[in-house]
């Protein structure tokens, strides 16, 4: 019942709520872009040990961010947070190309899971600011995108996490597609 | 040395020692006689008081140990290509998956606060395989088993106990290792430090110390002091130092305490209770180095601190002791009585509270409800609900969101402690104070086992839990894809019988032999209330039948008067024997037999004397049948009811419980602990808890309470005896039970003490005036008897005299008229 009159007050203010999942490399920026977000400004993080979470509102949509640590060994452990993801976002060093294909592996694995059919991609080609950052049409052709993700719907948005450029852009495409879901 | 405890009254009762303090020394081997004509037996011996000269004093910790205080230390860090990678491990790997360790060492969220704690298990036994830990864990075990070797063996070296002469010595090597090695305890310390000058800014390490004693948390100054000397000095060398101080750590003047004189010790308050024991010790000492010039496997260091530490405990409760760390002499305090399953210093007042003051201020009702869980209904108590769920075996997660991991481990600690009762056992085998997702997949293969996690994922994941306990919020739930309950016969038995009260009557006659003065009091509501099976058993019900409710405010009661964290634990102690004792008496009732119960073998086995009609004999008619028969209300055992009414009603609201903990680990362990407490227990004849019980909660006519008061003189004389007595006393159900049961005189919740006994100084019978003051006066000059003579109230301290007085008088007028002639 309760449900129910969110459903309603949803309705009638459009507010929503949307479980996002944010995964990518290590050191690719995703505890920057998470504080950046909650907070507004920017925060030097080190390195995340295990994950974090945090809930942040934006244009009538309460977003729970979470954020997984990246480094290869504890990748493994994404899975585990798929179940209800409704948007995944993947952040990648577009400063970075060497490990482009490392990036473009992990994201097959991850969107092609079974859970995670059904949630929006958006790629935040992040480190903008850099000189030699690849642009995000190169991006989207590294990660072929076009391929692996031919059955979600996707965007790859130019960010630089730390003056937040990209980032709210990005939450604004997510909330504009977000499905309700049917509760 | 002689180590008389002070008498608290200046009583000039020395000349009555000649009859009274006399060592029966035949207690145990003895057929058992009337115990009318037993008194008579006693034979005269060395006092008691006296403790055995130069004897090789049992100690839990001799110097010539074999065994490590602490076998391993480790350092992890955070690697920042890498994830978690293990440094160094001295003096030798551990075994098993490195990289899981390590995991384990860098707890989620290390990266978001300067320091935290983690404590978790490891189980390095190879020998003992357990069948619940098989699959994943198999390899890992075989990988620690061939890494043992160097382990320094986990037996016991029992070489000191055994030649030991002391009197306490019966319940020695309690059967705590039955089940192999004891875990290996881990405490682990994070630091992480902001660093402008390394890559992304920070390092992060942990340390952390192995080792096989629970206390583990005396390390933790000790382990602040070596990870910072870590951080400035990252070698192997920092590990050693500080490997080589805690192994120095002199603990050999310790006393081994029997498992009876560990209780009392811990539902005392009284700072010097065993202080002879210390004495004894350090006399010991001083003789052998005065024997031998030097204690041959002591290095010099640690001589030089036991002399500074001759002195004895200002609080006999803890052991104080130093360890010198780089130059820092840091004082440890290591537990003298130790409970199993109580692990490092959580706090049990502090569990309780998180979950009891949500539910005191705004209740959710539990939905779904459980028959094992909710078994006061929807709003049952959340602390009923986590224990019911740790009886009975569910799958348990604490969950603390944002909160540092020591937080959720000390919540692990204090909920494996509240189900134990430091009687119960299974609980930390199957904990995991920390843990995260990577080793969800193993976690899953351990049926019922208590998890601490910082994760909110596990939240959402309702598969993988039957109970959720969240520390942040306070709130538990319960999974609405717990495996339902099955439909049992002690279940069905009562709800088949619960219709009508008049007929289960018949059945169950109460072993505590009532005389049947109640039976006509109507139960009325109550029976029909609470006979479980459906998912709400106890929904409609208006009363506390179960006694939770009221046992759980008398909980809250005592920690808002600041009654204190030995206090808060006693009460459960009591609520868990009280748990166990309905237990054996519900599977009387509906299986026909218990294995909760030893019947003693002594007395004639006829099973119509151990269920017992109540039919209450003359004592004249038993004195005078050839003297090897016991009157029926002394042979009696178990739990006491005032009227059958009672127990039925108590056994029908906790069916669906007490069936859901048959079939558990912690059930099969007590039955096998039982059975091997049993073989040292000084009185093995008599139910003492039961005749004390009777005593306290029953109304009876003075023939059947002479009979049970004359029957607990005969067979309490030794200290031993006395002990296990004392012990019986403070745990005795009286005080965990609500107020409805008539009579009973505890209903502050403190236990009544030595009063029940007193009041015998009172009976009718003077014999039983007598033998009573005898035993009182044994009391009071044992060690922790005194303690337990000076709380009582001056009008059975008069009575006490006159008694003394009166026997006086009349043995001086009337001499060897009643077989004072020994021999």
């Amino acid at each position: 019942m309760g449900g129910n009159i969110s459903k309603i007050m949803s309705k009638i203010f459009g507010s929503k709520e949307m479980r996002l999942l944010m995964l990518g490399l290590d050191a690719a920026g995703k505890t920057t872009i998470l504080y950046k977000l909650k907070l507004d400004s920017d925060v030097t993080t080190i390195p995340t040990v295990g994950f974090n979470v945090e809930t942040v509102t934006y244009k009538n949509t309460k977003f729970n961010v979470w954020d997984v640590g990246g480094q290869d060994k504890i990748r493994p452990l994404w899975r585990h947070y798929f179940s209800g993801t409704q948007g995944l976002i993947f952040v990648v060093d577009s400063n970075d190309p060497d490990r482009l294909k490392e990036a473009r592996e992990e994201l097959k694995t991850i969107i092609e899971n079974r859970e995670m059919k059904d949630a929006l991609l958006l790629v935040f080609a992040n480190k903008q600011d850099l000189a030699s950052a690849l642009k995000p049409q190169q991006v989207s052709e590294e990660l072929r995108l076009n391929e692996i993700a031919k059955n979600h719907i996707w965007k790859v948005e130019p960010s630089c996490a730390t003056t937040g450029e990209g980032i709210f852009e990005g939450l604004a495409w997510l909330s504009n597609n977000v499905k309700l879901p049917p509760k | 040395m002689s180590a008389s405890p002070p008498t608290p009254l200046g009583l000039a009762l020395d000349h009555m020692k000649g009859a009274t303090t006399t060592q029966h020394t035949s207690t145990n081997s003895h057929p058992l006689h009337n115990p009318l004509l037993r008194r008579v037996m006693t034979l005269p011996g060395h006092s008691y008081r006296t403790p055995p000269p130069m004897a090789n004093y049992a100690r839990p910790y001799p110097s010539d140990r074999t065994e490590k205080h602490v076998e391993y230390i480790l350092v992890a860090s955070f690697d920042i290509d890498r994830g978690s990678v293990m440094e160094h491990q001295y003096p030798g790997p551990v075994g098993g998956d490195e990289h899981m360790l390590a995991e384990l060492m860098l707890p989620d969220g290390a990266h978001v606060r300067a320091q935290d704690w983690t404590i978790f298990f490891l189980h390095k036994d190879g020998a003992v395989e357990e069948d619940e830990e098989q699959g994943g864990r198999k390899k890992k075990k075989r990988r620690r088993a061939e890494a043992n070797g160097q382990a320094g063996g986990g037996a016991e070296d029992d070489s000191d106990a055994e030649g030991s002469s002391s009197s306490g010595d019966e319940s020695d090597n309690e059967p705590d290792d039955i089940d192999g090695p004891p875990l290996v305890y881990v405490l682990n310390l994070v630091n992480m430090k902001q660093d402008k000058t390394v890559k992304r800014g920070a390092v992060v390490k942990a340390m952390a110390i192995c080792t096989r004693h629970s206390f583990l948390h005396i390390y933790k100054p000790l382990l602040l002091l070596a990870l910072g000397e870590y951080f400035a000095n990252p070698v192997v060398e920092t590990l050693a130092s500080l490997y080589e101080a805690v192994n120095s750590m002199d603990l050999s003047l310790v006393p081994k305490l029997s498992i009876y004189e560990k209780s009392i010790l811990q539902s005392s308050e009284a700072k010097d209770l065993f202080l002879s024991k210390f004495e004894a010790l350090i006399a010991q000492r001083m003789a052998s180095k005065e024997k031998d010039g030097t204690h041959p496997s002591q290095s010099p260091t640690s001589q030089l601190h036991t002399r500074n530490r001759y002195g004895l405990p200002r609080d006999t409760h803890e052991f104080e002791s130093i360890v010198k760390y780089a130059n820092v002499p840091v004082p440890v305090k290591v537990p003298v009585a130790l409970s199993p399953e109580t692990v490092g210093d959580f706090s049990m007042v502090k569990l309780i509270t998180t979950f009891a003051t949500p539910h005191a201020t705004a209740p959710t009702p539990f939905s779904p409800t459980h028959p094992h869980l909710t078994t006061s209904g929807p709003l049952t108590h959340p602390i009923i609900v986590l224990l019911n769920a740790l009886l009975t075996q569910k799958r348990i997660i604490f969950l603390g969101h944002n909160l540092p991991s020591s937080e959720v481990a000390e919540a692990v600690l204090g909920a494996c402690s509240l189900a134990s009762g430091g009687l119960l056992r299974g609980f930390t085998r199957h904990a995991f104070p920390y843990t995260d997702l990577t080793k969800i997949d193993d976690l899953l293969k351990v049926p019922g086992f208590i998890a601490g996690v910082t994760n909110p994922a596990f939240a959402h994941k309702t598969e993988w839990w039957d109970v959720l306990c969240d520390i942040s919020t306070g709130k538990m739930r319960i999974s609405n894809r717990i495996e339902q309950a099955p439909l049992t016969e002690g279940v069905a038995f009562f709800h088949s019988n619960g219709a009508g009260a008049h007929h289960t009557s018949d059945k169950l006659g109460n072993p505590g032999g009532t005389g049947g003065i109640s039976s006509i009091v109507a139960v009325g509501a109550s029976m029909s209330a609470g006979l479980g099976g459906n998912a709400t058993p106890a929904s409609n019900m208006s009363g506390d039948i179960t006694g939770d409710a009221t046992f759980m405010n008398n909980v809250i009661a005592a920690i808002n008067e600041r009654h204190g964290e030995n206090a808060i634990r006693a009460k459960f102690r009591r609520w868990i024997l009280k748990f166990i004792r309905i237990a054996a008496a519900f599977e009387e009732v509906v299986y026909g037999a218990t294995s909760l119960y030893i019947h003693p073998s002594i007395t004639t086995n006829s099973p119509s004397l151990s269920i017992g009609s109540p039919r209450l004999d003359s004592p004249s008619k038993t004195s005078t049948a050839g003297g090897f028969e016991l009157p029926p209300e002394v042979t009696g055992h178990g739990y006491v009811w005032p009227h059958s009414h009672a127990k039925n009603a108590e056994l029908a609201a906790n069916a669906t419980r007490l069936e859901g903990w048959r079939n558990t680990r912690s059930y099969y362990y007590f039955i096998q602990d039982l059975a091997a407490y049993y073989v040292r227990q000084p009185v093995k004849e008599l139910d003492l808890q039961h005749l004390h019980d009777k005593l306290s909660k029953l109304r009876m006519n003075p023939e059947a309470s002479s009979n049970i008061y004359l029957a607990i003189c005969a067979a309490v004389q030794s200290d031993a005896e006395i002990s296990q007595l004392l012990s019986t006393i403070l745990t005795g159900s009286s005080a965990a039970d609500s107020s409805r049961n008539a009579g009973a005189i505890g209903t502050s919740g403190q236990p009544s003490g030595l009063f029940t006994l007193a009041l015998g100084l009172f009976h009718p019978r003077l014999e039983v005036r007598e033998q009573i003051a005898m035993l009182l006066d044994r009391i009071r000059e044992h060690e922790a008897g005194c303690h337990f003579w000076s709380q009582l109230g001056r009008f059975v301290k008069i009575g006490f005299e006159r008694v003394v007085e009166a026997r006086e008088i009349r043995l001086n007028g009337d001499v060897g008229a009643e077989g004072h002639g020994e021999g």
